[in-house]
C-alpha cells in the first residue's frame, strides 16, 4: 500500500512541478508578446471555443463565432504572423486530442441506455451490463429482448485468432524477408507490393470472399449455408499482414549494423545472425508489430460483414471455425440501418468493447515500443 | 583452379549426392504446385493426369520424395555422403517433426480405430514423442530427414492405399454439421509435406549443420515472401480479368462518340467529344439508360476524398508542427502521441458510429456527404499526422540551427527550412493515406450512405450547390447535406442487395465485378503515385 | 565518348605531375621506384597474400591494384590519413565487404595459399579463421559469458541447449574454460569474473573492446584483424590493449588499422603507408619505415606535414 502512496505522492508533485512550468511558460509568453498581437490571439481563441460550443449545442448560430474566428485568424496572420501560427498550430494539436474526447465521449454517452437495461443481480447486488456478458441470447425482436454481445465477442476473438496465426508467422518472415534478406531489386519489388496489398479495399477483399471463398467452403465442408469464421479469419489476416510486416520491418532494422557485423565477423551465417542476434534484438518491435496486427483484425469490419451469416450465435460446438456468425465489428455494420432504442444502444456497446480493446492493444505496443527504445539508448 | 587442389575454405564439385538433394527440392515444388492447383480447382482430385488417377500420383511421388529425403540423411550418417551435420537437428525441428506425428497417431488412434478421445491423446503423445526424440537425439542428418521423410512415405501410402480416396469423408459428428472431405484434405495433406519435405531437403543440399539450417530457413522465407507477391498479383489480375467485360459494356471508341460539351466561340458553337465513350463511368442509373452506371459512386468517392483532405492536412500538418517545433519534449506531447496512434488504431465502424451520434444530428438529422467527408477527415488526420511528424523530425537540427543563426524568427525558419525539407514525406504520407480511407466503407455505412443504384441525376454537384440565405446559417449547400454513394458503399449494397439486382441491370454479376475493379483502380491508382511520389523524391535527393 | 577521353588522360597526367612531384629521398622517379617500395622481403612463412586488389563502391575506386603479403604471428599495421583505403583494406581481408552492396572487389587475396575470392568460398569457415575487432566496440545485448561462447556455441563445437543436457553431452565445463581462457588473453578475466552473467552493455568502453577481442579469440581464428581498435578508448584502455595485441601476435597473424603513428611504431613488427587515393605507397619493416622511409610523401605524412 505504501509503494502505491508513494507512487501517487510522485505522481502529484511530478504534476504540479508539469503546472508550475507550463504557468511559467505561459506568464513569459503573455510578457513576451504585444498586446495587440495579444488581444487578437484571445479574439481567435475564445472565437473557436464559442464555435465548438455552438456546434455541439446543435445552434444555427454557430456561423457566427466560426466567422469571427476566420477574420481574427487572416487578420492575426497578416499583422502578428509569428504569434498566430504558433496559436493555430497549438489550436490544431488539441482539436486532434479533442477528437479522441468526443468519439470516447459520445460512443460511452450513446451505450449508456443498454447497460442499464442489461443490468444483473449477482448476490444482491445489481450489477450495470452484467447480462451483457453472461448470458448469449441476442434477440431484437421477440421478448424478452435480449442484446448479449458473448456471440460476437466470441465471433471476433475465433476471426483474430485465426488472423493472428496466418498474419503473425508470414508477416514476421516477410519483415525478415525484406530488411535481411531481400537484395535490393527484389525489395524494391517486394516492398511496395506489401504496401499495395495494405492499399487494396476491404470491401474488395469480402467481395472476393463472398463470391469465391465461401461457395467453395461451403462445398468443402458440406456446411449448411455460407460463411465461417476459417476463412473469414484467412482473409483479415492476410489483411493484417501488411501492418505486422511494416511495422516489424522497422523494429528489425532499427538493430544496428555494427551489432550485426560483429556476429558475422565470428563466423556465423545469416540466418544464425538473424535468428540469434537480430530478432532477439528488436522482439519488443515485433512483438508491437503483431499486437498491432491483433487490434487491425479485430477492427476489421466489411470483409467480416458480407461473408458471415449474420445470425447472432455462438457457434457449436465453440471451436466450429466452420461456420461464421457474427463479430462486434460487422453487427454495427449489419444491423445499423433498422435497428433503433435499445437495440442501436446495443450496437454502441459493440463500439465502445471494440474501440476500449484496440486502444488497450496500441497503448500496449506503445509502451512496448518505447522499451525498446530505451534499451538502445537511442532516441528514434 | 579448385579441382585442382582440395580446399578447405571453398567447396565447389557438384556431386551425384547434392544432385539428390537438388532433385528432393525440385520434387517438393511440383507436389507443391500439384497441391495449391488443386486447392484452386485447377485439378481435379477425382481425376487423372496423364492417365494416372491424380491422388496415386500424388501418393507416388510423395513415397518418392519421403524416400530419397531419408535416404539422403541416412546414407550421409553411414559416411556415403559428405555433410558437416551436427550433433542434433535441435529443439524448432523436433518439435516441427512432432506436431504431426502427434496428430496422426491421435487421429489414427481415436478415429481410425476408434479407441476414443483419452487413448487417442495417449498414442498421439507417444507417437509424437517418439518423433520428437527421433529428430532431437540422433546426430543431425538422421534427425532432420527420417522423421519428415517417414511422414511423407506413410502420407502417401495412405494415399495409394486409398484408405484416404478420392471419395473420403469424415463427417466431424458437430451440432453445426461439418465435414473434411478428400478435395480438401489431400492437397492439404500434399501441401504440408511438400513444405516440410522441402525444408528437409533444402537442409539437406545445404550439407547440414549451420550452413544447411541456412539453407533451409532461407527456402521457406524465400516461399513465403513469393507467395505474398503472388498472391496480390492474382487477387489483382482476377478483379481485372472478371471485371472488364462489365467495365466495357456498351464502350464505343471512335471521333465524336463520347459525351461532348459546347464550346461558344466567336458566336460559333463547337461541339467537343471525348473519342471513346464508358457508359460504364459515364452514366447513372436510369430507366431510359441502355447501359447503367456508377458516375454518381465515382464523384461521391472524389468528393469523399477531397473534403477529407481538406479537413484533415491542415489539422495534421499544423498539429505536426506544433509538436516537433514548438512544444517542449514531455508529458503533453507524449499524451498526444498517445492520443493519435490510439485514433490510428480506432476500428472504422467505429469512426462511423461516432459519426453516427456525433455529426448526423448537427447536420440535420439525415446522413450527409458532409458527415461522410468529415467521418473520413477524423480517420486521415492520425495518418497525416503521424507521417508529417515523422518527416519532420528527420529534418536534421542543423537546419534550424543553421537559419536561427541567421536571426531567421522560428515561424520563418519552419516555413522557409523545415517544411521544404518535409514536403516529400509529408506529401507521401497524405497521398498513401487517401488511398486507405478512399477505399473505406464502414464509416460513410453509417454517415453517408446512399441506394443501391444511384440516377446519374444525383451526382452531387458540390461547386454548384451553394446557396446564400438570409437567416443563420447564411450559407448552405444542399448537395453537401444530401446523402449520396461512393464506390466502396455501392458495392456493399450490391454484394447485400443480393437477388432483385437483375432488374435493374442487365448482368448484375458483371455490374458487380465491375464497380469492384472500379473502385480498385481508384484506390490503387492513390497509392501507385503515392509510391511513385516517394520514388522521385528519393532519387532526386540522392543525386543532389 | 570519343572526345572526352583523351581530356581525361591529360588531366590525370597534369594532376600526377603537379600535385604530387615525383620525388623520393633519394631523389628517383616514383613510377620506377614503387615496386621496391612495396616488395618487402620478411623471413617467415606468408599468412596472407593480396595481389591486385581494386575496389569500387559504386563509381567510388576506393582502392588502386594493392598488393602485398602478410607474414604470419606478427603484427602487421596499416597507416594512413582517412579516407586512405585501409579500412576497405581490412574488410577485404574476411570479406566483410560483401556486406556493402555498392562494393565491388577485383583481385586475389590468398589466405595460406587458397583463394577467398572465388566461388563457392564458405564465407562462415573463412571468418572463424580470420576474425575480426571493429572499431568501436559492439558486444552483443546479452551477458559476457554469452558474448564470449556466441562463436563456437554457433559452430556448434559447445552445445549447452535443453536437448543436449537431456542427452547428457552438455558443455558446459568446456564452456567454463573457453570463457575463462579467453577473457584471460583479453586481460579482461580479473575485471568481470565476478559478473559473467551481466548485461555486456554494462562494461565501460575500454572493456567492452576488450570483451570484443575475446569474443574474437574465442572461436580460435588464425588471423586478426583490427579495425582502429583504440580509437574509442582513453589513453589507459588503449596502453592495454596495445599490450595484449603484442602478447596475441606470439600466437596469432595480427593485421591493424591505426591512424595513430606512434601506435603503430609502438606495436607493429611492420608497416604499411596507405595514401589517400587508395594506393599502398610503402610496405616494410616498421623501424625502416618510421626511421628512414623511401618514399617523401611517407616521410611528409610520417613527419606530420599533411594527413
Amino acid at each position: 500500500m505504501s509503494f502505491i502512496t508513494t507512487l501517487i505522492k510522485r505522481g502529484r508533485s511530478r504534476l504540479r512541478e508539469v503546472a508550475r512550468r507550463q504557468g511559467r511558460r505561459a506568464r513569459d509568453f503573455v510578457d513576451e508578446t504585444e498586446s495587440e498581437a495579444l488581444a487578437v490571439v484571445t479574439v481567435v481563441a475564445l472565437s473557436l471555443v464559442a464555435a465548438l460550443v455552438g456546434f455541439l449545442l446543435v445552434s444555427a448560430l454557430t456561423v457566427v463565432p466560426l466567422a469571427t474566428f476566420v477574420v481574427a485568424t487572416v487578420y492575426g496572420w497578416f499583422r502578428h504572423q509569428e504569434v498566430t501560427a504558433r496559436v493555430l498550430t497549438l489550436t490544431t494539436t488539441v482539436s486532434t486530442l479533442l477528437i479522441l474526447g468526443l468519439i470516447i465521449v459520445f460512443i460511452f454517452l450513446e451505450s449508456i441506455p443498454i447497460v442499464r437495461y442489461e443490468s444483473a443481480t449477482v448476490f444482491g447486488v445489481t450489477v450495470p451490463g452484467l447480462r451483457l456478458f453472461v448470458e448469449t441470447r441476442w434477440d431484437a425482436v421477440s421478448d424478452p429482448v435480449r442484446f448479449s454481445m458473448v456471440p460476437m465477442i466470441h465471433g471476433t476473438v475465433m476471426v483474430t485468432l485465426i488472423a493472428t496465426a496466418v498474419a503473425a508467422p508470414l508477416g514476421v518472415s516477410a519483415a525478415l524477408f525484406l530488411s535481411e534478406i531481400a537484395p535490393a531489386p527484389v525489395r524494391e519489388v517486394v516492398k511496395p507490393g506489401v504496401e499495395i496489398l495494405a492499399g487494396i479495399p476491404s470491401i474488395v477483399y469480402g467481395f472476393i470472399g463472398f463470391t469465391i471463398l465461401s461457395p467453395w467452403a461451403s462445398d468443402q465442408f458440406r456446411l449448411n449455408g455460407q460463411g465461417t469464421y476459417l476463412f473469414v479469419g484467412i482473409v483479415v489476416g492476410l489483411m493484417a499482414l501488411p501492418t505486422v510486416v511494416s511495422v516489424a520491418e522497422d523494429a528489425l532494422s532499427s538493430v544496428p549494423e555494427s551489432i550485426k557485423s560483429g556476429s558475422l565477423a565470428v563466423g556465423t551465417t545469416d540466418w544464425q545472425t538473424m535468428t540469434s542476434i537480430t530478432l532477439p534484438a528488436a522482439f519488443s518491435g515485433v512483438s508491437a508489430a503483431v499486437l498491432l496486427g491483433v487490434g487491425r483484425a479485430i477492427g476489421e469490419t466489411m470483409a467480416a460483414t458480407v461473408m458471415l451469416k449474420g445470425v447472432p450465435r455462438l457457434t457449436d460446438p465453440l471451436y466450429n471455425v466452420f461456420y461464421g456468425q457474427e463479430t462486434l465489428t460487422s453487427i454495427i455494420a449489419r444491423n445499423y440501418g433498422d435497428a433503433d432504442g435499445l437495440q442501436m444502444d446495443a450496437l454502441f456497446i459493440a463500439g465502445v468493447i471494440l474501440f476500449v480493446t484496440v486502444l488497450f492493444i496500441s497503448i500496449g505496443s506503445q509502451y512496448i515500443e518505447w522499451r525498446m527504445r530505451r534499451q538502445f539508448g537511442g532516441d528514434v | 583452379m579448385a579441382g585442382a587442389t582440395r580446399s578447405t575454405l571453398a567447396n565447389q564439385e557438384t556431386s551425384g549426392t547434392d544432385l539428390a538433394a537438388a532433385a528432393a527440392i525440385g520434387l517438393s515444388t511440383i507436389l507443391f504446385v500439384l497441391s495449391v492447383a488443386s486447392l484452386a480447382e485447377q485439378l481435379s482430385i477425382t481425376g487423372s493426369i496423364s492417365g494416372v488417377p491424380t491422388v496415386t500420383l500424388l501418393g507416388g511421388l510423395l513415397v518418392l520424395l519421403g524416400g530419397t529425403v531419408a535416404s539422403f540423411g541416412v546414407s550421409s550418417r553411414l559416411g556415403y555422403v559428405e555433410t558437416n551435420a551436427d550433433h542434433s537437428a535441435g529443439l524448432i525441428a523436433a518439435v516441427a517433426a512432432g506436431i504431426p506425428w502427434f496428430l496422426i497417431g491421435g487421429g489414427f488412434a481415436s478415429e481410425t480405430l476408434g479407441l476414443g478421445a483419452v487413448a487417442g491423446l495417449a498414442v498421439g503423445v507417444l507417437i509424437g514423442g517418439t518423433a520428437f526424440a527421433a529428430t532431437a537425439f540422433p546426430r543431425e542428418d538422421v534427425g532432420s530427414t527420417v522423421p519428415i521423410g517417414a511422414l511423407s512415405i506413410v502420407t502417401g501410402l495412405v494415399f495409394l492405399t486409398s484408405v484416404l480416396g478420392p471419395e473420403w469423408v469424415w463427417d466431424l459428428g458437430w451440432e453445426q454439421t461439418a465435414s473434411l472431405t478428400a478435395e480438401f484434405v489431400i492437397p492439404v495433406l500434399t501441401l504440408l509435406n511438400a513444405m516440410y519435405a522441402g525444408w528437409a531437403a533444402a537442409k539437406a543440399y545445404g550439407g547440414f549443420g549451420a550452413r544447411g539450417r541456412h539453407v533451409g530457413a532461407y527456402v521457406l522465407v524465400y516461399l513465403n515472401a513469393l507467395s505474398i507477391v503472388a498472391f496480390l498479383f492474382v487477387l489483382v489480375a482476377f478483379t481485372v480479368v472478371r471485371g472488364i467485360p462489365g467495365l466495357l459494356t456498351g464502350a464505343e471508341f471512335g471521333w465524336g462518340v463520347g459525351p461532348g460539351t459546347t464550346v461558344g466561340v466567336g458566336g460559333f458553337g463547337f461541339t467537343l467529344s471525348l473519342p471513346f465513350s464508358v457508359p460504364f463511368v459515364m452514366n447513372g442509373v436510369a430507366l431510359m439508360n441502355d447501359f447503367q452506371g456508377v458516375l454518381p459512386a465515382i464523384v461521391g468517392t472524389i468528393w469523399l476524398v477531397v473534403g477529407a483532405v481538406l479537413f484533415a492536412v491542415p489539422l495534421g500538418i499544423g498539429a505536426a508542427i506544433f509538436l516537433t517545433e514548438y512544444a517542449e519534449q514531455g508529458p503533453f506531447t507524449q499524451v498526444v502521441e498517445i492520443a493519435t496512434n490510439g485514433l490510428w488504431s480506432t476500428p472504422s465502424i467505429v469512426f462511423g458510429l461516432f459519426g453516427f451520434a456525433f455529426l448526423i444530428p448537427r447536420f440535420g438529422n439525415s446522413k450527409s456527404l458532409l458527415a461522410g467527408m468529415l467521418t473520413l477527415g477524423f480517420m486521415l488526420l492520425p495518418l497525416v499526422l503521424i507521417t508529417s511528424r515523422e518527416a519532420m523530425i528527420s529534418v536534421p537540427d542543423e537546419y534550424r540551427d543553421a537559419s536561427a543563426a541567421l536571426g531567421v524568427s522560428k515561424w520563418q525558419t519552419i516555413q522557409s527550412v523545415v517544411l521544404p525539407a518535409a514536403l516529400p514525406g509529408v506529401v507521401t504520407g497524405v497521398i498513401l493515406g487517401v488511398g486507405r480511407i478512399a477505399g473505406e466503407t464502414a464509416p460513410i455505412l453509417l454517415t453517408m450512405a446512399g441506394g443501391t443504384f444511384v440516377p446519374g441525376s444525383q451526382t452531387a454537384d458540390v461547386i454548384g450547390g451553394f446557396e446564400f440565405i438570409a437567416s443563420p446559417p447564411f450559407v448552405t449547400n444542399p448537395e453537401l447535406l444530401q446523402a449520396t454513394s461512393a464506390l466502396p458503399y455501392q458495392l456493399f449494397a450490391l454484394i447485400t442487395a443480393g437477388v432483385g439486382l437483375g432488374e435493374n441491370v442487365a448482368n448484375p454479376e458483371e455490374f458487380r465485378w465491375a464497380t469492384a475493379l472500379i473502385l480498385l483502380v481508384v484506390v490503387l491508382s492513390f497509392y501507385a503515385v503515392g509510391i511513385a511520389t516517394r520514388y522521385y523524391f528519393r532519387r532526386k535527393l540522392s543525386y543532389e | 565518348m570519343s572526345e572526352i577521353e583523351p581530356t581525361e588522360q591529360t588531366q590525370t597526367k597534369t594532376d600526377a605531375g603537379s600535385a604530387q612531384p615525383l620525388q623520393t629521398t633519394s631523389g628517383e622517379s616514383e613510377e620506377q621506384l614503387h615496386e621496391e617500395w612495396i616488395d618487402y622481403r620478411f623471413d617467415g612463412e606468408t599468412k596472407l597474400a593480396v595481389e591486385t586488389l581494386d575496389v569500387h563502391y559504386g563509381d567510388d575506386h576506393a582502392l588502386k591494384d594493392v598488393s602485398m603479403e602478410i607474414p604470419e604471428k606478427s603484427v602487421t599495421a596499416l597507416i594512413g590519413p582517412s579516407g586512405c583505403g585501409k579500412s576497405t583494406y581490412l574488410r577485404c581481408l574476411n570479406r566483410m565487404n560483401d556486406r556493402i552492396k555498392s562494393a565491388r572487389v577485383d583481385g586475389s587475396v590468398q589466405l595460406d595459399g587458397e583463394e577467398i575470392y572465388q566461388d563457392g568460398v564458405d564465407l562462415v569457415e573463412l571468418r572463424k579463421r580470420v576474425g575480426m575487432v571493429f572499431q568501436s566496440p559492439n558486444p552483443f545485448p546479452k551477458s559476457i559469458r554469452e558474448n564470449i561462447s556466441y562463436g563456437p556455441r554457433k559452430h556448434g563445437d559447445i552445445d549447452t541447449s535443453l536437448l543436449a543436457r537431456l542427452s547428457g553431452r552438455s558443455d558446459e565445463e568446456a564452456e567454463e574454460r573457453l570463457v575463462k581462457r579467453s577473457l584471460k588473453q583479453a586481460a579482461l578475466w580479473d575485471e568481470v569474473n565476478e559478473r559473467l552473467d551481466d548485461n555486456a552493455l554494462g562494461l565501460s568502453g575500454g572493456q567492452q573492446q576488450r570483451l570484443c577481442i575475446a569474443r574474437a579469440l574465442a572461436t580460435d581464428p588464425e588471423v586478426l584483424l583490427m579495425d582502429e581498435p583504440a580509437s574509442a578508448l582513453d589513453p589507459i584502455a588503449t596502453s592495454k590493449i596495445e599490450e595484449l595485441i603484442h602478447e596475441l601476435s606470439r600466437e596469432y597473424t595480427v593485421v591493424i588499422v591505426t591512424h595513430n603513428m606512434q601506435q603503430a611504431e609502438r606495436i607493429s613488427d611492420q608497416t604499411a603507408v596507405f595514401l589517400t587515393g587508395g594506393k599502398l605507397v610503402e610496405y616494410g619493416d616498421t623501424d625502416q619505415i618510421f626511421e628512414s622511409p623511401r618514399s617523401q610523401r611517407v616521410e611528409d605524412y610520417i613527419n606530420g606535414k599533411f594527413g
